[in-house]
């Protein structure tokens, strides 16, 4: 039977090969869309695991997440620096730092933070070592600059296309292990730097007086000819912040429980600032997630059934093509459930491979797109199939199954006499 | 061997007035040989249909050495007539794709029956019909080589009774009188019941009985010689 079958399929191939491929479209839309949607999730989750609280200026606290965990550049309200003093001094902290944002090198984000941070987030150096000096930086492991190279800030993004500081470089001293979280892009220089690049803070060759306390590091809107300031790159790193801390974007918090987690956000929340779970944020991105995941979902299903509509309708036009060929088995002998598996087989058969052509399509698919958004965000994607797709392939095998009966049921019945004699 | 014995047979169809067929009578003696004539549309079809057991009988009996077939259910109709009827028809009915041994073994391996025995049995028929590759895809053969394989094909399983459906009509001369004598000298060596739907005089000629058909009834039933064509 199985050689019958395979001599059937090969004569009719053009047509096998287009119900393969169009059930193999409409299996990988709806897989593509699974995955890339739990990739999404699993990945944003494991880039923000590393932060516990977030603590920044009242405003938006998605805003707040997307600048500080996924580095989206986008001017942020800044909290009084005195809030890192205190927060170093509370006893539920572990640890806390600052970042600070806004400038960038060739495409990559500059950010300012703190030596706790770096040794305290990361897997440790695959090349190198942290910044000692404040012309020092250390790259991300994503980052395509060797050590040694020289990093000459840029004011915002390079989409918007600031002004270079002219004057001020940084030399790369180290390279990160990859923690595959946006942090892989970033180039990252003692946050005294970045204040002093801007004109802040307690720097020696500050020009314009500190005037503008709240300018702020991370908003693109503030007047360029305002801080032009400087490094001194050999000056050591000083990482007690004392009441004149400039204004900050974000402090990046290490409570030493859970249950300290808890009693810190409550404790700073209101009063001019938030304290935010990344978790918590998430959580309400997935939901508008989940929303966008339905509409495609409803999509690849909409698809999916013309698909299945389109195949019933073929193959019981081919059935009643075959009427002869069907009529003829009987009337030599074959019994009559052979001819209803014989029809069943071979369209599940390609059904079959259809679907299974599907979920590696699907599946190339969303690895190809968790790439695009890996190389665009430094999010690491993790695609792959779980036990629910393994259900999801039982069951549209299950429906492919009662659906192939359909035809199989029209060969079944046909009297081998009348199909002889057409 | 088998004799066949029908009895008071009306076939119609919906939407004819008459019926096509109507036979009160009609005995075929174990092992003898008949050819059916008549005009085109006379019945001939429908009557072979009817004794292999491919249409439904609506009224009447068809006696087939004891066997009522007419009494029997459709798979139980399917799987006499596979065990106990070689079929030969007009245009073959050969499954492009598969070689000609795989297309004589094809419904018997459909039901389950395929033995070493029977394998060889089929590679031996192919040789008795006159033909050289086995492995050879029936699509590349010629007609006449075609209806070889459809013999071999209806001899599998040693039938009692042959059933041969205008088996020369879409042949040339030459291979059509080539066929028609395969189809006698097997059908003999096997000791089948032969009944062959057939214009072909020279076939008509060879066998012991002939019986014409028109509009559905009989009008002619006599050893062969004895009619005027
Ligand atoms: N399924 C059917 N429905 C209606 N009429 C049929 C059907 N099958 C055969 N007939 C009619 O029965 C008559 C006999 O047909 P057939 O047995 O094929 O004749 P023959 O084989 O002698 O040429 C014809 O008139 C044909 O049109
Ligand atoms: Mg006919």
């Amino acid at each position: 039977m199985i050689r019958f079958i395979i001599a059937d399929l090969r004569r009719l191939w053009l047509g096998c090969a287009v119900v393969v491929l169009l059930v193999a479209l409409a299996t990988a839309l709806g897989v593509a869309v699974t995955l890339q949607e739990r990739s999404l999730r699993l990945g944003s989750a494991r880039a923000a695991d590393k932060f516990d609280l977030v603590i920044g200026a009242s405003g938006s606290e998605t805003q707040l997440i997307l600048s500080s965990i996924f580095l989206q550049p986008a001017p942020l309200p800044l909290v009084d620096g005195e809030l890192l003093s205190k927060l170093a001094a509370d006893p539920r902290v572990a640890w806390a730092a600052p970042v600070g944002f806004g400038d960038s090198f060739a495409g990559y984000p500059i950010v300012g933070t703190t030596t706790t941070l770096v040794t305290s987030t990361t897997p440790g150096f695959g090349e190198g070592r942290l910044f000692a000096a404040e012309g020092e930086a250390v790259l991300g492991a994503s980052v395509t600059l060797p050590v040694g190279a020289v990093v000459k800030p840029m004011h915002g993004t390079a989409e918007t296309g600031g002004p270079t500081h002219t004057d001020i470089a940084y030399k790369v001293v180290g390279k990160l292990k990859p923690t595959g979280t946006p942090w892989d892009r970033a180039i990252l220089v003692p946050i005294q730097a970045v204040w002093h690049v801007h004109g802040l803070g307690d720097e020696p060759e500050h020009e314009d007086g500190g005037t503008e306390p709240a300018a702020t590091v991370a908003s693109a809107t503030h007047d360029e000819d305002h801080h032009h300031g400087g490094i001194d790159p050999d000056a050591p790193i000083v990482e007690d912040f004392g009441a004149d801390t400039p204004g900050l974007p974000a402090i990046l918090v290490k409570p030493k429980s859970i249950a300290d987690a808890y009693r810190l956000r409550q404790a700073y929340r209101g009063n001019g600032t938030v304290a935010v779970f990344p978790g918590e944020v998430l959580t309400g991105l997935y939901a508008t997630l989940g929303d966008a995941k339905m509409v495609l979902s409803a999509v690849a299903a909409g698809s999916q059934a013309l698909v299945a509509a389109a195949l019933v309708l073929v193959t019981v036009i081919h059935v009643g093509q075959r009427r002869r060929q069907i009529g003829a088995l009987r009337a030599f002998g074959a019994p009559r459930v052979a001819v209803f598996l014989i029809v069943w087989l071979e369209l599940l058969l390609l059904v079959a491979l259809g679907i299974g052509l599907g979920f590696v399509c699907g599946l190339l698919a969303a690895q190809f797109g968790a790439h695009l958004f890996t190389a665009k965000s430094g999010v690491i994607l993790p695609v792959g199939f779980t036990r629910d797709d393994v259900r999801l392939a039982l069951f549209l095998l299950g429906f492919a199954a009662v659906l192939s009966a359909v035809p199989a049921l029209l060969a079944y019945r046909q009297s081998p006499a009348q199909a002889l004699r057409s | 061997m088998m004799p066949l014995k029908v009895q008071s047979l009306a076939v119609s169809f919906p939407g004819l007035a008459t019926p096509v067929l109507s036979i009160a009578n009609l005995e075929i003696a174990a092992g003898s040989r008949v050819a059916l004539t008549g005009g085109s549309g006379s019945g001939k079809s429908t009557l072979l249909n009817i004794i292999a057991g491919l249409e439904r009988v609506g009224s009447g009996h068809v006696v087939w050495g004891g066997q009522d077939i007419a009494r029997l259910s459709e798979g139980r109709r399917d799987r006499w007539r596979a065990e106990n009827v070689g079929l030969v028809m007009q245009d073959f009915h050969l499954f492009a794709g598969l070689s000609a041994l795989d297309n004589v073994l094809l419904p018997a391996r459909l039901s389950r029956v395929s033995t070493p025995d029977l394998v060889k049995r089929a590679h031996e028929l192919i040789e008795t019909v006159g033909l050289k590759r086995t492995g050879q895809p029936v699509e590349t053969m010629s007609r006449g080589e075609m209806q070889r394989v459809a013999i071999a094909r209806a001899l599998l399983r040693k039938p009692g009774v042959i059933i041969a459906d205008e088996p020369t009509a879409s042949l040339d001369v030459e291979n059509g009188e080539a066929v028609g004598d395969l189809l006698l000298s097997v059908a003999a060596g096997a000791g089948s019941t032969l009944v062959v739907a057939t214009h072909d005089q020279r076939m008509i000629e060879r066998l012991d009985r002939r019986i014409v058909l028109r509009g559905g009834c009989i009008v002619g039933d006599d050893v062969v010689g004895k009619v005027p064509v």
